[in-house]
This record gives C-alpha cells, structure tokens and sequence, in this order.
C-alpha cells in the first residue's frame, strides 16, 4: 500500500492527461464516439506530415547511429592520454541532454543563413550552401543539429557493448585465419546488432518527440510535433479539435510501437554483456 | 627456488617457442594479428575524434563569438577577427524587467520539482525494496513510460482537462507535477540503483532493532547512504526543469526558456549572449555534479561504503 501515493500521483498526472488526449480524440460533438478524427488525422496533408516526420526521424536516428558507433569504437580504442575517454564519456552525458533552445541558436550563429559563421567562410571559398538548397529549418538542417544531442546519446548505449566485444574473440578470429574485414563481418557487427537497432529505435523516438528546438528553427507543420503545437497554439486551422488530438494520439501510439520495440531489442543487446 | 633451476627452465621454453615457431602451419598467424596495427587503423579513431571534435565545439565557439563580438558574420576577417569584442551582452538580459521574475519562476519551479521527486521517490523506492521486491520491476517500468509521451502530447493532455481543473492548473506551479513526471524515468532508476548498491535490508534491520522507530531509520540511516543518488538526481531535475521549454511555452508560463526566446527576438545580440549563459551555468551544474559525486566515495571507506562496494560486486558477478 505503500506504493499508492506514487500510483495515484502518475494517475493523475500522467495517464489521465493522455487518456484524456484518446477521449478527445474519439468523441464527437455531439458527445457520441466515432474513429472519424482518428482516421481524418492520418490521411492527407496530416498523413504527409507523419510520413515527412517518420522520414526525417529515421534519417536523423541513421546519422546519430552511424557516427555515435564510430565515435563510440573511436574512444574505446585510443587509450593514450587516459583521460580522454572519460571526457567522451561525460560529455556525452551532457550533451545528449542538451535539446531546446540554446543548441538551436548556437547553431544558427554556425549554419544561420547570414549569422553563421561556417556559412560564411564557405561562401568565401565560393560555395553558397543556401543556393544548394540547405536551410536550418529543413531536413538535413533539422538532421545536423539533431545529431548534436544523438551523436552523444548513441555513444552512451553502444559504448558499453563496445566494451563487451573480448579481445579473445579477435584473437580467436585471427588464429582461425580471419582479416579484420571477417572479424567485423562474422563477429563484430551480428554481437552488437542489437545495441545498434536499439540504439536507432531510441534515437528515432528521441527526434521524432523533439520539439523545442525544431520550433526556433522552422515553422514547418509538416513536422507533427510542431503541427500539434500549432494546434494547441491555435495558429492554424487543422479540422475540428478532435482531429488535434488525434494527431497527438497517433504521436503517442508512434512513440509506444518504438519504444516497446527498443525494449524487446534491449533485452537481446544484454545478453552478451554479463 | 634455486637460480640455476629458473635459467634451466627458461632454456627449456626458448627451445619450445623456438621449435613452435619454426614447425608453426603454413596458415599460423601469432595472436596479436587482429589487433589493429596498420598505420590507418591507428589513425583512423583520431581522425574520428579530431571531426567530432570538431563539430561538438563549433557550435558553442560561434555562439560564444556572436554573443561578445559585434561584428556580423560576413564582415568578419582579418582586420575584424579582433575588434569590437567585450563581455557586456552577457549582462544585458539582467536589466529587463521581465527577466527577474522569469529566472525567479524557474528556479521555484526547479526547487519545486526536486522536492517533489525526492519526497514522492525516496519513499516508494524504499518501500518496494523492503516490503515487495517482486514488483520492482513492475515499477520501473511505469517509470519509464513517460519516454512514450513527448511532451508536445502531455500538453495536448494538459490543455485536455483543463476545464476540468482550471483552479489547479491556471496556477504557474502545477507545472512542478508534470516536471516530476517527465524526469521519471531517469530519477527513479537513479534511486533504485543507489539503493541497490546499499544492504538496505540489513541496515534498516540492525537501526530497527536497536530502537529506532521508522521515521529514525530513514532519516539518519537511509537517506544518508543514498545521498550520491538523490544529489544527482536533484541536479539532473534542476537542469531538466530550468531548460524545459515546450510545455511552458504552449501552456503561457513565462518561465526563463519563454524569456529567452522572447528576448532574442527583441536584442538579438544580448539574447544570444542569455542563451550562451544558460548552456555554461547548465554544463557547470553537470561538473559539479560529478565533482560532488566523485570526491566522496574514494575518501570514505566506512563500513556503509565497503557494504556497497561488496554488494555492487555480489550484482555484477550473479
């Protein structure tokens, strides 16, 4: 009975308010239930806004996944100056925690169309990356300042199975005849296989439910976070109410396949750790 | 042993390396071979390192350039590399009327926060530890379930029943509540990892059995032993809490986030230069934290601290 104040205080705060985005999403005006919001928030320009934020999610989890790794291996294999890995390790710590807005201002004064500095000093050079196409606001903009707070988070998950993978299997490779090409191929890659899809379906959920700093850098409605922001905010017309909390049931439905998944995939990443 | 026995021996294992090596197998390949010994194996993690490095700082060395140099981005060059710098945008933000009240609102909010978790956490963990351990992973997983509700949607749920609670929710601190809830899931493990690594079981037994009543045992027994824990995880709440940005600013709190995206908007440079602040107090904050953390543990080797350590060890081997 002890555990009845933080149940009732999770009711409250927690499965009330979703539950209540579900009720909202479900009713009618005139107070019957109907699937109608339901399916008018994932159809048409809604339907294009999931899908261009599913994309740009998994593109942006791809990054974070692929450079987190090498970053990760990177640290596990220099061992000179003994307190770099540790600074890895720590700031890693702080910087997958550093969304909002902060971040997406530093990253104007480095990528802003006139602010930044790197875009200026490629523009000395001849080379106007605006003119190509690149803005803060759109995909591979979102992706390069995402990848800020996913580099870091990716290098927490796989650095341990990193550390997992026994010198005495490179060995055990090597003796049998393998190249480092096999190693990877045969041993490497199928043990850490499970930290790396984790690793993606908790970056993806990561940028997927991102918002703060997505929201200083582009008024795009086709991301759904900020499409339920605008919403909420009253700033554009979408359909009834109930076709806006739809869009943050289908959010949250999104957001418990991925996570769930993540910790299916979890549980296997385990086994080669104890 | 005696000398002339040891050369002996190690004549012996020369004539037994030697023949190795010389009737090894076409394919012997000596086992440090997969060891990364090419010049570009060793060269490629500090090429890694060095690119990383590279874009984890340049964000921060531009914002830091914009917010105490005044000179814009395209003017920049040789002759202006070393003009017009000075640290008085750093302040500016402080003379605003709004910004008091704002960095007041968070840190309430923040303090606010902490307390709540602490009070509502500490106790819930405690008790699933030694009264049902069974259920301990079925708390943990409702810990974590606020990692499937982004925040965006909680506000959805937020604005959802606010008719039905405006006299709780038109308040500036009902946010303290859904703050607790959106660090759940990293400030209860973090206690239930500090209390894991105690004998919590044989200390509450040994402090109630010499006379303590409950309320002593926690305070002067528990609590002590969880202090590492319970001040990270006030430390990561604050930080959390100070830079929480979507539900304060859909929901119209003027928090210190809401100031400084308001504030850019109207002074950009002096805006910049509030945000460059709120990223080096938040880093700062994480430093010391693990300074706090860290110092304590190698200096005390109290009876309490060797228990954890031999419980830490008894976790890791089963």
């Amino acid at each position: 009975m002890g555990l009845l104040p933080f149940f009732a205080f999770l009711t409250l705060f927690l499965f009330v308010p979703a539950g209540g985005v579900f009720i909202d999403a479900l009713r009618t005006e005139n107070g019957g239930w109907s699937l109608e919001a339901m399916g008018e928030a994932f159809s048409g320009q809604n339907f294009q806004a999931f899908k261009y934020s599913v994309k740009f999610s998994a593109i942006a989890a791809l990054v974070g996944v692929v450079f987190g790794t090498l970053l990760a291996y990177a640290a596990a294999t220099i061992s000179r100056p003994r307190w770099l890995r540790s600074l890895i390790a720590s700031f890693s710590g702080v910087a997958a925690n550093m969304g909002g807005l902060p971040l997406a201002f530093a990253f104007i004064t480095l990528l802003g169309a006139r602010a930044g500095v790197f875009t200026n000093i490629l523009k000395f050079f001849g080379i106007d990356i605006y003119d190509k196409g690149f803005g803060l606001g759109n995909t591979w903009g979102l992706v390069t300042v995402y990848a800020y707070f996913n580099i870091p988070l990716m290098v927490l998950i796989t650095l341990p199975a990193i550390d997992g993978l026994k010198a005495s299997w490179r060995e055990a490779c090597a003796n049998l005849g393998g190249t480092t090409f096999t190693y990877w191929r045969r041993v490497g890659l199928p043990v850490l296989t499970p930290s790396l899809l984790g690793g993606f379906l908790l970056l993806f959920a990561n940028s997927f439910a991102a918002y703060a700093t997505a929201r200083i850098l582009t008024d795009n409605s086709m991301i759904v976070s900020l499409r339920i922001g605008f919403f909420l905010g009253g700033d554009v017309a979408i359909g009834d109410d109930a076709v806006g909390y739809a869009l943050a049931a289908w959010m949250i439905i999104i957001m418990v396949i991925s996570m769930s998944l993540y910790w299916v995939v979890r549980k296997r990443a385990e086994r080669w750790r104890s | 042993m005696m000398p002339g026995s040891s050369i002996g021996q190690m004549e012996i294992n020369a004539a037994i390396a030697d023949e190795l090596l010389n009737t090894a197998p076409v394919g012997y390949v000596p086992p440090s071979a997969g060891k990364p010994r090419t010049r570009w194996a060793r060269v490629f993690p500090a090429l890694v390192l060095l690119l990383h490095a590279l874009f984890f700082l340049a964000p921060l060395l531009t914002l830091a350039r914009y917010s105490l140099q005044n000179v814009p981005a395209f003017l920049l060059g040789r002759e202006t590399l070393f003009k017009k710098w000075s640290l008085k945008p750093l302040t500016m933000a402080f003379d605003h009327p709004s910004f008091g009240p704002a960095l007041k609102l968070s840190l309430q909010l923040a303090v606010g926060t902490v307390a709540v978790t602490l009070l509502l956490l500490v106790p819930t963990a405690i008790w699933v530890h030694l009264r049902v351990p069974k259920a301990r992973a079925m708390v943990e997983f409702f810990t974590v379930l606020p990692y499937m509700i982004p925040a965006i949607a909680l506000v959805a749920g937020i604005i959802v029943i606010k008719p039905h609670a405006r006299w709780f929710l038109n308040s500036d601190f009902s946010l303290i509540p859904f703050y607790v809830v959106l660090s759940l899931p990293f400030t209860y493990r973090s206690i239930d990892a500090g209390l894991r690594a105690i004998d919590l079981k044989t200390l509450v037994d040994a402090s109630r059995s010499l006379g303590r009543g409950w309320a002593g045992t926690v305070l002067k027994v528990v609590i002590p032993n969880l202090r590492t824990s319970m001040i990270s995880v006030s430390f990561l709440t604050a930080a959390v809490v100070i830079g929480e940005f979507t539900i304060a600013d859909t929901l119209l709190k003027e928090t210190l986030p809401r100031f400084q995206a308001t504030f850019v908007g109207r002074e950009p440079q002096a805006g910049y230069a509030l945000n460059l602040l709120a990223l080096l107090a938040t880093t700062a904050l994480f430093l010391l934290l693990s300074v706090l953390t860290r110092k304590r543990n190698p200096k005390r080797k109290t009876f309490e601290h060797r228990s954890a350590q031999l419980a830490a060890k008894g976790d890791l081997s089963s």
